[in-house]
């Protein structure tokens, strides 16, 4: 699931516990920036061997992980 | 002369960029970079469509050579000025603060070279392949909207993610810094600090006289807390703002604080309230000049340390 996989990169990234990583948890609350939003794309391309294309902001972890599953076809 | 992928990518002199500084980079400034052998760049900031069409005009009227336009993709105006440079085939567009993505069709079946400010590797990975012409590696020595790493630290790391020609920017001043750059694997560079002082520039005397008595430990970075820091010169709005950050303020009266303090600055000369953006190179800036000169001084300079670094070959 892409959920779990940017979940387990975020607590990665931030330190902070998997399980507080909700589907309406925002980047700005969990102290994600764009930049490492932007280093968290570039290596879940590379574990899920597919190109993401951001053309919205994402405000929320959930809305990221849906909108690589749409990518994903 | 120095000749390199980005005076071939672009018709300019010298691979210089005057970069895209809010209430200051306008149509004057632009053309009298690009008149003087550099891209000149205009700010389309928060403006709105006709702001930008009107500055295009002006640096138009004043020059037949390419110039740039800088899409602040945080603009609430970022679609209507996106349109813009487009309908009025501007050469080069530079985009910060994100991804432009969603503009990319449109500004390359315009014609447009379009050019993102980056400030990490991964952000170059993922704008590199996206139709860019080339990436503007923006350290955080910079002013206005920085990020973390250092231009010498994120300059080689974006030179080896990506095949595109790499430009510099934050922390140079002269010959010196882009001697450096190019060392670093550049191909150009973008100042903005510099170009505050050319006679061109109209931003009020007071801003002027800051960065002339500014030095090396003048800047400051604020707005972390909001998640976007800018670096500015030490003044009384921005000692105010480093405080007040890490107290019990909401984020809603910290943005309050911050609203109109650009334009304060650059036009009213405002040394209570303005924001007085600038990079750490301010402490460089010594002297007004024409743009004209300001570019010919830093590659003659650029020159002759590139000619003379044999000697340290034994």
């Amino acid at each position: 699931m892409v959920f779990e996989k940017i979940a387990a990169l975020i607590a990665d990234h931030v330190g902070c516990d998997i399980a507080d990583i909700k589907a309406e948890s925002t980047f700005e609350a969990l102290g994600i920036d764009s930049l490492d939003t932007a280093e968290m794309v570039i290596e879940l391309e590379e574990e899920l061997g597919i190109e993401i294309q951001l053309k919205e902001k994402m405000e929320t972890v959930g809305q990221l992980a849906k909108y690589i599953e749409s990518q994903k076809g | 002369m120095i000749k390199t992928a980005l005076t071939e990518l672009i018709p300019i002199e010298y691979p210089i960029f005057q970069g895209g500084m809010a209430w200051i980079a306008d149509g004057k400034l632009a053309a009298a970079v690009s008149n003087g052998g550099g891209l000149g760049i205009i700010a389309a900031m928060n403006a709105d469509a006709d702001y930008l069409r009107q500055q295009i005009a002006v640096a138009r009227s004043l020059t037949d050579k390419p110039f740039g336009v800088n899409i602040m993709l945080m603009s609430p105006n970022a679609d209507a000025v996106a349109q813009v440079v487009a309908d009025e085939k501007v050469a080069v567009i530079t985009t910060g603060a994100g991804n432009p993505a969603k503009y990319m069709d449109l500004w390359q079946q315009a014609g447009a070279c379009v050019i993102p400010v980056v400030a990490s590797v991964a952000m170059a990975k993922m704008l590199g392949r996206s139709g860019a012409a080339a990436l503007i590696a923006e350290g955080g020595e910079s002013g206005g909207h920085v990020g973390d790493t250092t231009t010498m630290a994120l300059v080689p790391q974006v030179c080896d993610a990506t095949t595109l020609p790499v430009i510099a920017a934050g922390g140079i001043a002269d010959g010196r810094g882009v001697a450096a750059a190019l060392m670093l694997g550049a191909c150009g560079v973008q100042l903005g600090t510099r170009f505050l002082l050319a006679e061109e520039c109209s931003i009020h005397t007071n801003y002027k006289e800051k960065v002339l008595k500014a030095t090396d430990i003048s800047t400051i970075i604020t707005g972390k807390r909001l998640g976007h820091p800018v670096r500015s010169l030490k003044s009384p709005f921005s000692n105010a703002v480093f405080k007040l950050e890490y107290s019990q303020i909401s984020d809603a009266e910290l943005e309050e604080m911050a609203r109109d303090t650009l334009r304060l600055a650059a036009v009213e000369g405002d040394m209570q309230k303005g924001c007085f953006l600038a990079g750490q190179v301010a402490g460089m800036v010594k002297k007004s000049q024409p743009a004209r000169q300001i570019i010919q001084e830093i590659f003659d300079e650029a020159e002759l340390i590139l000619k003379g670094v044999n000697r340290w070959i034994k």
